[in-house]
């Protein structure tokens, strides 16, 4: 390796990204406005085995924040999130 | 006068320079006694109202949401323009100014259910931040027109920015004013523990800190000064990178700098208070802003103003900003070479760097404050007025 980095194509829009924007978009960005997997299946047309591999790494990230309220998962995008959202449309 | 800035994004809610743009230019107009409100959207933990120095704050909740961004955009602006109603019978606005094409519906409309004047800046363009490539950015780049269309008045922050709107959107020269963009400089004249910060983001007392500020979006370069990693160590060994900033790239920037092969140089911080910006621009050894496309670059102003070294693409607003060899140092996009060579310019030459430097904190002083902004603003609103 030369020690210089390859001239990449431009990246893509990560998918879990655009699926991070789409719960953003749907108004999920604080506690009370929390949605189950089911809900979040219904907005963004997905399927649940996908949406919980995103859910997964977007927490893991700290772009998502759950709680657990009456025996449900909820997720809404965190503060961290809702910046990294932004980013794109600014 | 009694004036309703419009924009979806004001502090804490940041993205990018409109945020702060918003909030000096209000904190500067309330200064010169105007009743100054700011509609904006809501953000986790704040309140729906509240004062800010002055200024009356208005964060609005978007009741009902949609996947697609574009619909949700209209969808929170029909909830602003339900805001700006209510804001109105207090106020009786004077004026509305919208800033980008993301609040233009709710705006124009309360231009013309209101009948008052309405004032756009535009901050950058679909053409010029993406490119013309699919049907949504067809459409924002429509919106754009259209909101230049509708405002009496166009106000842009650079030459280059007027140059774009003008010519893009077939706008007369004579609607458009140049304002630029401005900085509080007073907020860097805090003492820092310099070899503390720089301890703490990982660069020891004997390394040079090379800090990027922004977005990580493919506008702002970023990635050739992470691929110009090897050959600017190769040639200043004690350099260590600091890149500031969130944005839909980090993944692949990360990736990006584990291909240099020395990805132990290199730290992303993600988004950082602004305190601790600060702190971290005025420990810098240099500010590298290598934008292939930047309306007005204020990044670059709060650079000069904390005392560091610029090294900037000659491209837009930056181009208006620095003066190459006198504020600042120019260099080519997109060449992994020009970033390298401008960064060992003001590093090598203790000398140079201080010369830079003073001139620098001398241009941001005399050309760039937020009063002189208000106030050329303030002629712009007379105009529309028909006070001016």
């Amino acid at each position: 390796m030369s020690g210089y980095p390859p001239v990449s194509p431009p990246p893509e829009l990560p998918e879990e990204f655009r699926f991070l924007c789409m719960l953003h978009n749907v108004g999920a960005t604080r506690a009370e406005r929390g949605l189950t997997v089911e809900e979040i299946a219904k907005w963004t047309n997905k399927e649940l085995s996908e949406l919980q591999e995103y859910l997964v790494k977007l927490q893991k990230l700290g772009y998502i924040q759950s709680f657990n309220k009456e025996g449900f998962d909820r997720y809404y995008v965190s503060v961290t999130g809702i910046r990294k959202v932004l980013t794109l449309y600014s | 006068m009694k004036i309703c800035l419009l924009s979806w994004e004001f502090p804490p809610r940041i993205v990018g320079g409109i945020a702060r743009h918003v909030l000096g230019l209000a904190k500067a107009l309330a200064r010169e006694r105007h009743n100054v409100c700011v509609v904006t959207l809501d953000f986790p933990g704040l309140p729906d109202y509240e004062e800010v120095e002055g200024i009356a704050v208005y964060r609005t909740k978007t009741e009902v949401g949609h996947p697609n961004f574009l619909t949700w955009s209209f969808l929170f602006n029909h909830f602003l323009e339900k805001q700006l109603a209510e804001a109105n019978k207090k106020f009786d606005f004077d004026i509305i100014h919208i800033h980008d094409w993301l609040v233009a519906p709710s705006g124009i409309g309360f231009k013309h259910f209101l009948d008052k004047p309405l004032v756009c800046t535009m901050h950058s363009t679909e053409h010029g931040r993406t490119g013309l490539h699919n049907p949504d950015s067809y459409m924002i780049d429509g919106m754009e027109w259209w909101a230049c269309y509708e405002a009496m008045r166009i106000i842009v922050t650079s030459n280059s920015m007027k140059g774009e709107v003008c010519g893009h959107f077939q706008v007369s020269s004579d609607k458009v004013d140049v304002i630029p963009n401005a900085i509080e400089a007073m907020k860097y004249e805090v003492q820092t523990d310099r070899w503390g910060v720089k301890r703490r983001f990982g660069v020891g007392d004997h390394e040079k800190l090379v800090l990027y500020v922004g977005r990580l979006v493919p506008q702002k370069g970023v990635e050739y000064l992470i691929r110009a990693v090897p050959r600017i160590s190769r040639r200043l060994p004690e350099a260590k990178f600091v890149i500031v900033g969130e944005g839909w790239m980090r993944q692949h920037l990360e990736w990006l700098a584990d291909q240099t092969g020395q990805r132990w140089r290199v730290r992303f911080t993600g988004f950082i208070s602004d305190e601790e910006l600060v702190a971290l621009t005025k420990s810098a050894d240099v500010m590298v802003v290598p934008s292939v496309y930047e309306p007005f670059g204020i990044v670059a102003l709060e650079a000069m103003a904390a005392g560091v070294p610029i090294v900037a693409s000659r491209v837009g607003g930056l181009a208006e900003v620095i003066e190459h060899d006198k504020t600042g140092v120019y260099i080519y996009p997109r060449s992994l070479d020009s970033v390298a060579w401008g960064v060992e310019r003001v590093l090598s030459d203790p000398g140079y760097r201080d010369w830079i430097v003073k001139n620098a904190l001398e241009a941001v002083k005399n050309r760039f404050s937020w009063q002189t902004v208000a106030r050329q603003t303030i002629d712009v609103y007379k105009r529309v007025l028909g006070k001016g």
